[in-house]
This record gives structure tokens, sequence and C-alpha cells, in this order.
């Protein structure tokens, strides 16, 4: 009995084993990483076509962008993606860490159509922007009203909302957005993150998913938070009366970017792959789709799907981003002294 | 028993070497370097640090506390309805057991997430409250270690009420009616008899229960909110964020520490009621 | 004894409504919500529809992901239980030198915390060896299943007299004769039940598999978080109520199967 078992185990090892070779070799392929955004309408307005252009195979890994940073980290030695989408913060990890390489943006045409924000981020030559976002306050216009991001911790407010973690996407940037409010604004994010911890007991949650939100707003558990204005839409189909608020302080946000990795065998593929994915032709469509907001400044949409968007030059010269470099050379800090002061 | 050694290590060691393999080597070398310091020398000091935090110390006592309170009620719970369910007829038996098996195949994000609606201020327990006047206003219970302690709990104790099945279904059946008429109560039948004879069950039960709620991660993290950090938060913390491998692999390792103290403890307590038992 | 048959025939019934509500309140909410015609999970649900069930199917790397989880959870639980249950027996039958650093040598993998397994698996297996993902994850799926086959195993074995099949062997059948026909049929219940766990805990893994997803390939529970992470519609609280009418088809056809192979 036991030679079976060994033999049957070998068996099985071996055509799983076996499974892993490529099927057709000479097949050019292309592998990205991005997040796992919309990746049904990805693949019909840029996956699919771009196969057809490039008469290649493109193969797709989705996930949150530290996790795939992550695996990009240990596969360093043999690379198994040739283009990601990341963070801006990300990126400059990436770079750090020698993962990455320079864009050559000659070889791309659809560079110089795009917002000069979105054209270098970090000023390395090492990223490209492909969409960027607003963050701001979604809140019940009939239960409070927000003119300043420091509204939300009013007493009578504060029982009553979600605020980012700080290890989600969003939460630093609202931080930061607060230190602003409160006149407090050092990079170690501090005077916001005390601020937040005086009302932590009152504070709802502390949100790691911002799609939990919609539920909790639908449930009154809460009437406002602070999100990206890619989950708006949902906020808006509520039935309820939820607004975007424009708090003096202004809007914060973040941006994605490409980037492509050092040692990858198909770095010209991936140039013309990251080239389609800026075109006016493939951003207009991602936009109206509500998908991604522009980078594309050529892209025009019509004002209903512009308003669902980050859309325009304004807009995005309007955002105050945390620089990239601030963010990682104090991402560990402020995980610190939120756990210490929020955390406990 | 059977004596023949070279039949026996050839049973056992596929098993054993698989599992090593592919398993406890790359686990080591990763927890190894909990305890290297940057010159590639050894050193505790990840570890000291670790306990020197005030913040780490909350964390590490209120894992340790959710996961006992979530074992010792589970196996409570766990050991009423196992008697319940073996005592029904062998149809109704096999239906219950499936129910009480069903929550298991459903994804625990899902299950996670119904909680919210259970336990929301406009859920059906607050719902419940304030009708029977328990409550004015709507309780909080939503993002709190009581909202966690009632997600894992629901999470687990299907674990210890199969383990406890198969344990009172191996007893032999004549045990309590025999202790009954010779005159034990029915404290006296649960400690001395039905304890002992069916350790192993709560052995596998309680170390299943007691490990899964350590190493959760979805319910702490959406029944918790954040404001209620667990080791097992923290621990995705410090890798996902601040890609700080050597304190997650620190974390890993109480946390592994933890479950084999919990299982030695449990084998513990079930030994020596056994002892007591052959004594008497 | 009246006062007793009175007081178990209470006991029993409470018991088990309290019990059974705890564990399935949230799974009817669950279903109630699939069937919702509203755009968040509530209870009661609003209205009824078919269109979240409808969206589960329109999505397409769902399709992809479930094809993998259950090859990962039958796959991994078959071939723990061929590695388990040969070392259950001989734990439970043969003086076995090193018994103990063997069981907990297979036990180890359940108290590992998952992402931890997840990231050695694919930082010193993974990356040096060249190994697929897809060989990955099964390795994985198998590691983890083991402790559940060999301790679900070992207990039914533990329970079972051994005198039976040493007789079995005097009167003449062989070792592994004795086995298959005294041995297996009475620990079917136990196998069964480490098959349950086994696939179960396999199809519902995330964190290991959060690490051990490559492109195109993953499993469902990780797509599912993934997809939370964007939208949280009904549809996922659909995909998790189709899922589990699946597994108890599957519980179903395997107690039936089990049943069957009685008299066969």
């Amino acid at each position: 009995m036991k030679k079976v078992v060994f033999a049957s185990g070998a068996v099985l090892m071996l055509t799983l084993g076996s499974a892993q070779t490529p099927v057709l070799a000479q097949e050019k392929t292309l592998t990205i990483s991005v997040y796992a955004l919309a990746q049904d309408e990805y693949k019909q307005i840029v996956y699919d076509p771009f196969e057809k252009i490039c008469g290649c195979k493109l193969v797709v890994e989705t996930g949150n962008s530290v996790e795939r940073l992550a695996k990009m980290e240990a596969n360093k030695a043999n690379p198994v993606v040739d283009l990601a989408a990341v963070s801006m913060a990300d990126a400059l990890a990436a770079s750090r860490a020698g993962l990455i390489d320079k864009i050559d943006t000659a070889k791309l045409q659809s560079f110089d159509k795009l917002y000069d924000i979105a054209k270098d981020p970090n000023g390395d030559g090492m990223s490209v922007g492909y969409t960027f976002y607003a963050t701001s306050i979604a809140y019940r216009s009939d239960k409070m009203k927000i003119e300043s991001w420091a509204d939300l911790l009013k007493p009578e407010y504060a029982s009553h909302i979600a605020w980012p973690n700080v290890t989600t996407n969003q939460g630093p940037p609202a931080l930061y957005m607060l230190g602003q409010a409160l006149g407090k604004d050092t990079p170690d994010l501090k005077g916001a993150i005390e601020a937040v911890g005086e009302s932590k007991d009152d504070i709802v949650t502390f949100y790691e998913k911002s799609s939990q939100l919609v539920q909790l707003m639908k449930q009154e558990e809460i009437w406002a938070a602070p999100i990206g204005r890619f989950t708006w839409a949902p906020f808006a189909k509520l039935g309820l009366p939820v607004a975007w608020a424009m708090p003096k302080e202004g809007q914060t946000g973040g941006m994605n970017v490409m980037i492509l990795t050092k040692g990858s065998k198909n770095r010209d593929l991936a140039l013309q792959f990251m080239d389609f994915w800026l075109s006016t032709e493939v951003q207009t469509k991602l936009a109206e789709k509500m998908i991604d907001s522009p980078a594309n400044r050529q892209v025009k949409v019509s004002d209903e799907v512009a308003g669902n968007l980050t859309y325009g030059e304004e807009t995005a010269k309007s955002l105050k981003l945390i620089p990239s470099a601030v963010a990682l050379d104090n991402r560990a800090g402020w995980v610190k002294s939120w756990n210490e002061t929020v955390g406990q | 028993m059977f004596q023949n050694r070279a039949e026996a290590l050839a049973l056992a060691l596929p098993a054993a070497i698989f599992a090593a393999a592919v398993f406890l080597v790359p686990v080591i070398i990763l927890l190894s370097d909990g305890f290297r310091d940057p010159v590639g020398g050894w050193t505790i000091s990840a570890y000291t640090d670790f306990f020197s935090n005030s913040l780490n110390q909350t964390v590490f006592l209120r894992t340790l506390r959710l996961g006992a309170i979530v074992t010792v009620v589970s196996a409570v719970i766990g050991y009423a309805a196992a008697f319940a369910i073996v005592s029904l007829e062998p149809a109704t038996k096999g239906k219950i057991t499936g129910l009480v098996v069903l929550p298991l195949m459903i994804s625990p994000v899902a299950r996670t997430y119904a909680w919210i609606v259970i336990l929301g201020r406009t859920g059906i327990v607050n719902q419940a409250f304030q009708a029977l006047g328990i409550t004015d206003a709507p309780l909080r219970i939503l993002f709190s270690e009581t909202a966690i302690f009632i997600g894992l709990l629901q999470l687990f104790l299907p674990l210890m009420i199969i383990s406890l099945i198969s344990a009172l279904e191996n007893m032999p059946k004549d045990a309590i009616p025999a202790a009954r008429v010779l005159g034990a109560n029915w404290f006296q039948v649960f400690w001395k008899v039905v304890l002992p004879l069916t350790k192993e069950g709560l052995v596998i039960g309680g170390t299943l229960v007691f490990t899964g709620s350590l190493t959760a991660y979805i319910t702490p993290a959406i029944l918790g909110g954040s404001k209620v950090l667990m080791l097992e938060t923290l621990m995705y913390q410090q890798v996902s964020v601040s890609g700080n491998f050597v304190a997650a692999s620190v974390i890993a390792f109480i946390l592994i520490v933890m479950s084999f103290a919990a299982n030695i403890l449990l084998k513990r307590v079930a030994t020596a009621r056994n002892k007591v038992r052959s004594q008497g | 004894m009246n006062s007793n048959t009175l007081a178990r025939s209470l006991f029993i019934p409470i018991i088990l409504f309290l019990v059974i509500a705890f564990l399935i309140g949230p799974f009817l909410i669950i279903v109630a919500a699939s069937f919702s015609a509203g755009d968040t999970l509530a209870f009661p649900p609003q209205g009824f529809s078919l269109r979240w069930i409808a969206k589960v199917f329109t999505v397409e790397s769902f399709r992809a992901s479930f094809g993998m989880s259950l090859f990962l959870a039958i796959g991994g639980t078959a071939a723990a239980l061929v590695l388990g249950i040969p070392a259950s027996y001989a734990l439970s039958r043969y003086k076995l030198p090193g018994a103990e650093v063997i069981r907990t040598v297979v036990s180890a993998p359940i108290i590992v915390p998952g992402i931890i397994v997840g990231l050695a698996l694919l930082r010193y297996i993974v990356v040096p060896f060249q190994v697929g993902i897809t060989l990955a994850l099964f390795l994985a799926h198998t590691a983890l299943v083991l402790p559940y086959a060999v301790r679900v195993v070992s207990a039914s074995l533990d329970n079972l007299r051994s005198d039976i099949e040493e007789a079995a062997v005097l009167l003449g059948s062989s070792r592994t004769g004795a086995f298959f026909r005294v041995v297996m049929p009475n620990i079917r219940g136990g196998i069964l039940s480490a098959f349950i766990l086994g696939f179960v805990t396999s199809f519902n893994q995330v964190p290991v598999s959060l690490f051990l997803s490559g492109p195109g390939v993953r499993t469902l529970p990780v797509d599912m978080i993934a997809y939370m992470e964007i939208v949280f519609d009904p549809s996922v609280a659909a995909l998790s109520a189709l899922l589990a009418f699946l597994s108890i088809g599957i519980v179903f056809a395997a107690e039936r199967f089990l049943g069957f192979s009685r008299y066969v």
C-alpha cells in the first residue's frame, strides 16, 4: 500500500508541476500587476484590445499596492511582473529598494498629453501617473454641516463618524488635512493623531475597507467619513442626503502610477502597454465608465461623468498631496504613534 | 500495539517529511529573522523591545484574554450542545450536526459582515433589547471587544462541537448510567466520567478554537474597527504597512508559543483528571 | 427518573435552538441579502430580486478562482488524507520511535499564523526553487489540512479497540487486509469529519493564500476580499450563499457515498 501511496503522490505532483510550464513558450507574454478595481471593465477597455494590437498574451495579477510590492520584493532576483500600477509612495519605496528602472518617456506618444503633475510625480523619472483622486468628506447634509476637516471631531458629530485607519490609503491624507485645520501640520502628524485619539471612544470605527462605509451609512451607524472620490458613486446612490464636502482647508488625495520592474525581459512591450493605457482613447473610456479619473488632459467627458470623478487641471492642481518622500519616511512613525494614541 | 518499527516509520514518515519540508523549515527560517542582530549574530533584543512597549503589552494581554474566554465559553456551550445532539435519534442527529457544520462552509468574511447587520444600531439585537425594555437608546455593540468575542465564538464554536460530538459518541454507552447508579450527581458525572473520557475531543476542540481565535485576522479587523487591536492585526500592520518583517516574525513566534502553551495546558488538564479517575 | 426525563426533554430542544440560532443567524441574513433588491446588506431585506445572484455569474474572475479553490480543497484534502491516515495509524497502533516529534511536526501547520506561512513559502520555497504558484498553493493547502486529518483520524483510531484487528491478524488476515476490512469501516466517520474539516479549512483559507497568489492564479476567498475592497454589494453575500449551498451538497454527497460504501 505504501508504494501505491507514494506513487500516486508523485504522479499528482508531476502533473501539477508540468501544468506550470508555459503552454506556448514562443508566444510573447506581458505580466502586469494592478489594483483589483473593476477588472471586468479593464479587460474590456484595456486588456483585450491591447492583446489584439500586440499579438501577445497579457497576464494580470491583482491585489492591493503594498501586498503586491512585498511580492515584487520577494521575487527581486527573478522578476515575474513587468509593469505594476501602485500608489505614488509605493513607487518611491520600490525605487529606493532598487526594484524598478527609469521610464524611457521618449517612447511614450501619450506622455506630452498628461497633466504636469502626472508626468513625474516623484521627481525621479521612475513613475508616470495614470489616475489621481481627491479625498474629502462624504457626509449626511441633513444631520450636520462640514466646513472644515476639524468639524468632524466636534463633540456633537464625533460619535457619528468613521475615520480611516492610518494603515489605509486615505488615513494619512485625512490626518494631514486635519493637522492643517488644527494649525498643527508637522510631517509626523502628531497633532492630528492626538486630536483623533482624544475622540477615539466617540468615533464609531477606524475603517480599513472603504466599501464597508456604504453599509454603515445605510444603517445610520455613521453620518460622515473621509473617503476617496473613487468610492463616491455608491454613496450617491444610497437614496440618502449625502454630500461631498468642500472644506476650507481644501481637499487632499492621491495618485496612482505605473512603474517598470528592473530586470524585466519585456521592456518594449511594457512601454507599449503603458502608452496604450495613457492614450486619450483608453483614458476617455475608463473615465466614461467612472473607473479612473483621467491623467490625460485631452480627455473630454460630460458634466455628469465629471461630477463623479476628480476631473480637470484646476482640480488636479488644487489637491494637497502628501509628498511621497514624507509619506515613506514617516509611515512607520505614523503607525507607531497612531497605535499608541488610538489603538490602545 | 504492533512492534514492527520499520513498518511504523514507513507509515508515519511521509507525512512528517512532507510537513517538515513544505512547512516547518521555511517557517523556521523566517522566524529566525526575529532572533538575528544586524551583524548576523543571535539576540533576543527584538523580544525584550516588544514586551517593554506598553501598547504591545495591552494587545498581548487582550489577545490572550479573548482567546481564553472564547475557548472556555465554547467548551461550556460545546458540551451542552454535543450532549443534546448525541442524545438525538440518528436521523435528526445527522440533520442537526449538518446545521452546526453549516457556518463553517460560509466565507468568514461574509459571516463577519452579517454581524454588522445584526449588531448594528438598527440591528436585530438592539431592536429586541429596546422592545424588551432592556435599554432605551441603541447600545453600541459593534466595534468593541464584545463584537469580536461574538464573531470569534460563532466562527469557532462549530469546531468545538464536532470535536466533542465525536468524543462523546466514542464514549462507552453505559458509562453515564453506571456512574448515576453508583450515586454520582450530574456534576460528578461530568467531572469524573465524561471529561476524562472525552479529553481527546476537548484538547482537539480547545486547541482549534484557541489557535483560531489567536490567528483570526478578518473578524478583529472588521468587528473591532481597528479600535481594538489584536496580535494578528498588529502583525498584519507590520507586514503590510511598515514592511517590518522582523517585528512580524516576533509576533508570529509569540502567537505560536501561545498556541503550544494552550495545547500543553489543555492536555495537562485532561490527563490530570484522568489520573484521579484511575486512582479512584 | 421522571423529573430527569422532563428536564432532558426541555433541555435538549432549548439548547439546540439557541445554539443553532446563534450559528445559523448570520447565514440567514446572508441568504436573505442575496435575494434582496436593495444595494446594501439589510435585514429584513428590501424587496426581492435575483439580480445579485445573476451578477455573481457575470464576474469573470470569480469563475477561475472558484475552480482553483475547488481543486485545492479537494486535491489538498485528499493528499492530506493519503499522507495522514497511515501516519495516524502508525501513531495509534505502533510503538513508534519519536512518536511525539512526528505528531508535533505533522500538526505544526495549525498553530502558525497564516500570513507567516504564506510569506515563508513565498520567500523560501517559491522563489529559490522556482516553484509555480499553483503547486505552491497545493503544497501549502495539503500541509494546512494535514493536522486536521491526523488529529481527527487519530482520535477515532484511539477510540477504536485495537484487539479486533489483532484478532483479524491472528485469524490469518494480512495487516493491510485487516486495516481495510476491520479498521476503515469503523473510522469512516472520523475520515469524513477530517475531510469536511479539511475541505472547509482549505476552501475558506485566506491569509496563506494572500501571498501565494500569482498572475492569473488566486483562490476564491482572496478574490472575494479583493472584490469587496472595491464594492460591498449583496453580490458577495449571494456568492457566499451559493458556495454554502454547494458545500452542503458536497457534504451530503460524501455522506451518501460513504453510507453506501457500507454495503458495497
